[in-house]
């Protein structure tokens, strides 16, 4: 008899917890957003997200904690939507995810949701899409910036040749800085930021229009060329950028040792306010210049928003969406952390020009400038052969020419081995 | 007699399942992982049944040989080293002085620290223009000016040998001071009256009685080498390009990195086998005897 009471009692728990989740599923949908929620950019997204909360009383929005580490939140990703689980509902993508997600189907296609896209950067954009369909929206923008010290250098450079010029002439100089030009050139994805750019000053391009491979042709190979001529020719460079990141050229710039740096924005709040920064005041930025049969080129980063395909709560997921993407917020998100607005409309706003660490115009044209990576599902495979030849060009183990040979015919292999004809073209599910 | 024999299985079953569930069963499925064309992020080529194709990618993947080689170079120069001081420090070590214990506790202090903390320090010390490893080069007047040691294949192996050599050489001398212990002080001793120097005993009693020792250390640090992987992943990254990449580096990369199962499975199998049969031919070929039964 206590066996059959406990087994009511049981009964009715379950029912009653069942009964509430389906008086949760009728009242509203709960969804879930990930994305970074460390520091400053936390805070903000917990106050954005109490926002839309407030506003939409028939959404419940949590935020699920995922790595901050870009590469982490990837496998994470990719092992959730593999198990086909619905949370996040709201995944953060970086610039070079979309179309690996959209070609595995993991991510919804966002036409149906009819978003506004000519009010974003075309850039930006054209990251986001893939067979046609758009499938994330550019939450925030990143791009490389050419850096420069205004006490060595008045002006900006109008070509890499005068860049360079400038750069010798500066550190020839009595007491003048000991390096010339600063970048990332260690053997990670932060090399073919740097890459791009060069590349798309030569005119040349990783894959072309038709989605052929076009690392090993005339332009891409003067580009590594003349990157390579900077450590080893001019020496403008230091033989140390090999090994450095983000922040070790940061240091450099940052303790006056050098004349240019590239850099994304996020180092212009540090050099300005930062105690120990010997360059506040004395530095500006400007995009990177391009050189005989090219253009200015940036590279393009950042953060998009996309659906997970098997959430269960997609409508409300994009609103959720709209409403992190739309002005106001992306507004908030400059002012608050620093982070370009994907709408060049906003680059008007008084309350951004009220925000000191951005030098707005100059970022605008940069981010109009700016070259998405390759759009194609099977990018960071690519990219990898392409970090480990274009380190062994840049390192003297090849001669430019002969690692992008490689490289291409690396690629290649790649596409055939993964089925396709063409990377850009469609493929896939 | 049957009813004795069937105990006995009842009870060593449990021990059977555990390690069929921990050892057999994660084996037998990387097995069967590596026969599939398994790739997590191309969910549209499906999970195909390709037999040994992974093997054949292998066979002709020129950075999975030259991955090989770099492990094999590695194995050898460091334990090489490691060998030959870690014989000194025992022959030291096994003389009877005073402070005998403390010296004994604080050579093991680079063993006890983390490979993935050892690694890092050593990368500091070698990583800048102005690192100490460059200072004192340039004062001690080896080098004319700072070198970069990451950029170039010969001088990166140099942090990596060093930190692989200070780390576990200790580990090599305790092992080899276990073996000098077991030798009987009086064949020293008859030696001494038959007139044999210190040299010739080394070679002629020390040595020969040592081997099982030696061997059993061989074989540890062999399968130890041939899986290195935090100390590299640390201190170059397997660069600069890859040419300090090893093995296991490769298959992280495989497996974790690009997410390609069949293959990275594949990978492992790979290495489990070489492993394997370095590891069998150090007990048939060598005649190491992992028992206790020798002496």
């Amino acid at each position: 008899m206590p066996h059959a009471t406990t087994i009511a009692v049981a009964a009715c728990l379950l029912l009653a917890a069942c009964s509430d989740t389906e008086s949760d599923r009728q009242q509203g949908s709960v969804i879930k957003f990930s994305g970074s929620a460390l520091g400053a950019e936390g805070t903000l997204v917990a106050r954005q997200i109490d926002r839309f909360n407030s506003l939409h009383p028939d959404i419940h929005v949590e935020l699920q904690r995922t790595p901050d580490d870009a590469t982490q939140r990837h496998q994470l990703y990719v092992q959730w939507l593999n198990a086909r689980v619905g949370t996040p509902d709201i995944l953060m993508l970086d610039a070079i995810w979309t179309p690996e997600f959209a070609a595995a189907g993991w991510i919804l296609p966002l036409r149906r949701f009819a978003p506004a896209i000519a009010d974003f950067f075309p850039a930006t954009v054209e990251a986001n899409t893939w067979s046609g369909d758009l499938y994330a929206l550019p939450w925030f923008a990143d791009v490389g910036l050419l850096y420069r010290r205004t006490d060595l250098v008045p002006n900006e450079p109008r070509s890499l040749d005068e860049l360079a010029t400038e750069a010798a002439r500066a550190i020839k100089r009595p007491g003048g800085p000991r390096y010339g030009i600063v970048w990332q050139g260690a053997r990670y994805e932060g090399l073919i930021t740097t890459f791009m750019e060069y590349l798309g000053a030569f005119g040349g391009q990783i894959l072309d229009e038709r989605g052929r491979v076009a690392i090993n042709r005339p332009e891409a190979v003067r580009a590594v060329t003349f990157m390579r001529d900077q450590l080893y020719e001019s020496r403008i460079a230091p033989l140390d950028v090999l090994t450095w990141h983000e922040e070790e050229a940061r240091f450099a710039f940052q303790n006056g040792n050098a004349v240019f740096m590239r850099n994304w924005p996020y180092a212009f709040e540090q050099l300005t306010a930062s105690a120990e920064s010997r360059v506040a005041g004395k530095f500006a930025v400007s995009p990177m210049p391009g050189a005989a049969g090219g253009r200015s080129t940036a590279a393009l980063g950042g953060a998009q928003l996309a659906i997970n395909r098997y959430s269960e709560s997609p409508d409300a997921a994009y609103r959720l969406i709209a409403y992190l993407t739309a002005p106001e917020q992306m507004i908030e998100r400059a002012q608050a952390v620093g982070q370009y607005p994907t709408r060049p409309a906003l680059y008007d706003d008084p309350r951004l020009a009220a925000v000191r660490a951005i030098p707005l115009q100059q970022a605008k044209r940069a981010i109009e400038n700016a070259t998405p990576r390759p759009v194609t599902p099977i990018y960071t495979e690519m990219s990898e052969i392409l970090q480990i030849e274009l380190h062994r060009a840049l390192v003297r183990q090849a001669e430019p020419q002969a690692a992008m040979n490689t490289a291409a015919s690396r690629i290649e292999a790649l596409m055939k081995r993964t089925g396709m004809r063409t990377l850009t073209g469609a493929t896939g599910r | 007699m049957k009813y004795e024999a069937r105990l006995g299985w009842m009870l060593v079953a449990p021990a059977i399942g555990v390690i069929g569930l921990i050892a057999i069963f994660p084996l037998g499925w990387t097995l069967w992982e590596s026969l599939h064309m398994h790739e997590l992020r191309m969910p549209w080529l499906g999970n195909p049944f390709i037999g040994l194709g992974n093997y054949a990618e292998i066979a002709g993947d020129p950075r999975f040989w030259a991955a090989l080689g770099h492990t094999a170079f590695f194995t050898v120069t460091s334990i090489s080293l490691e060998l030959v001081i870690g014989l000194f420090l025992a022959l030291a070590m096994n003389r009877a002085y005073r402070g005998r214990g403390l010296v004994r506790a604080a050579i093991l202090v680079p063993w006890a620290i983390p490979t993935v903390v050892a690694a890092l320090l050593w990368r500091f010390m070698f990583e800048s223009e102005s690192g100490i490893a460059n200072a004192i080069l340039v004062d001690v007047g080896i080098l004319d000016q700072p070198i970069v040691w990451f950029i170039e294949t010969a001088t990166a192996w140099v942090p990596v040998i060093l930190a692989d050599v200070w780390k576990t050489t200790p580990f090599v001398a305790l092992l080899l001071l276990a073996g000098l212990q077991n030798i009987d002080l009086s064949l020293y001793e008859a030696a001494a009256v038959d007139g044999a120097n210190g040299w010739w005993q080394l070679r002629h009693i020390t040595l020969p009685l040592l081997k099982p020792a030696i061997l059993v250390t061989l074989i540890f640090r062999t399968l130890d080498g041939f899986r290195v992987f935090d100390l590299i992943y640390v201190l170059t990254g397997g660069g600069p390009g890859t040419s300090t990449e090893p093995v296991a580096l490769y298959t992280f990369n495989a497996l974790l990195q690009n997410l390609r199962f069949g293959y990275g499975s594949a990978l492992s199998v790979v290495i489990f086998a070489i492993t394997f049969g370095l590891a069998m031919l150090y007990v048939k070929g060598l005649g190491v005897r992992l028992g206790g039964e020798e002496r």
